[in-house]
């Protein structure tokens, strides 16, 4: 057996991002995304954007994760459905 | 004291705010009864109303970037709980001076607390990811020193499929440059703003660079029959 990737590496590799969001525009979205899940039952325009960009960018996925925890704190509420909602928490990549 | 925007952009000194100076006493936190409206305008009011809204909101941007140095505090461990909470004081402190320059670009799509604590967790992790690589080298030749695959049939055919056509497209498909960046960051796991600092850009770039990496990696794949039209392996 030769030496090479790992499945982690293969799926980092690979990782689809679209569609496409920078990083500028995650920072300027996910306020507004984390308090609508928090706080309203409406859909959210931009999660499919967000969702993808978090799963390809664990920088931008632990910050959010982080507001998420923070706000559902004030709020007093359970962070899992708006985790589960942002894709946050299925993947071991780092931070 | 150096601010990092948000993208990742480091924008030099920035002299802190003469506001913030006297701090906030421990655990402070803010008057979450305000509105999204009030906080503006509290913190143009001049005087005593000026004075008394900053002093609330270093105490939330302080209760943030804590909640984030708290949360990655597995990367810093050999840090003791003095320096991460001065970390997370300096944090805080940045925060609030980028904060006070985006003030005109609050919308009010969120509560102005949400948007606030934003601030101090970009900041907060900056910092922890600094000093968790503080002294180590990141190697950027391009070169990827893979991990063994994992034991059994899976593993095995990851290695000799799949794991294969991906170096190869890393080889083929990718400029040198885009090499450097994705061994980087999927292989070496140096985190972005570490990265972004030692090149000299900005988070933005280097994830635009990553995106176009992984979109012709996908594409090479797919050509080569690996991916089906989905995306699928």
């Amino acid at each position: 057996m030769s030496v090479g990737p790992s499945a982690d590496q293969v799926r980092l590799l690979t990782t689809p991002a679209e569609p496409w969001l920078s990083c500028d525009d995650c920072f300027h979205l996910m306020d507004v995304v984390v308090d609508q899940l928090v706080a309203t039952s409406r859909p959210v325009e931009e999660l499919p954007r967000l969702r993808a960009h978090l799963r390809a960018c664990p920088a931008c996925a632990e910050e959010v994760d982080s507001l998420l925890e923070l706000t559902c704190d004030d709020a007093r509420v359970d962070s899992a459905p708006a985790r589960a909602a942002l894709g946050l928490g299925d993947g071991a990549l780092p931070r | 004291m150096t601010v990092t925007e948000p993208g990742g952009a480091r924008v030099g000194v920035v002299p802190r705010p003469a506001e913030v100076i006297q701090p906030v006493e421990a655990g402070m936190v803010a008057d979450q009864s305000r509105t999204a409206v009030d906080w503006p305008a509290a913190l143009t009011a001049g005087g005593a109303c000026e004075q008394q809204a900053l002093r609330e909101l270093h105490g939330l941007m302080l209760r943030a970037s804590r909640h984030q140095v708290r949360r990655m505090h597995g990367l810093i461990t050999d840090l003791g709980p003095d320096r991460c909470d001065e970390i997370a004081q300096t944090a805080a402190d940045e925060a609030l001076t980028v904060l006070l320059t985006k003030l005109h670009t609050f919308e009010g799509r969120s509560r102005f607390t949400t948007w606030a604590y934003k601030f101090a967790i970009l900041q907060a992790a900056t910092e922890v990811r600094r000093q968790a690589w503080a002294g180590r080298e990141v190697s950027l030749d391009g070169t990827a020193t893979w991990t063994e695959p994992g034991d059994g049939p899976e593993g095995e055919a990851v290695a000799s499929d799949l794991a294969g056509a991906v170096v190869r497209a890393m080889e083929l498909a990718l400029t040198g440059y885009q090499r450097k960046i994705a061994v980087a960051l999927l292989i070496d796991l140096v985190p972005i703003d570490v990265l972004a600092e030692r090149l000299g850009t900005t988070r933005g770039a280097l994830y635009k660079t990553l995106h176009l990496a992984r979109t012709r990696i996908r594409a090479y794949l797919r050509a080569a029959g690996y991916l089906d039209d989905g995306g699928n392996s």
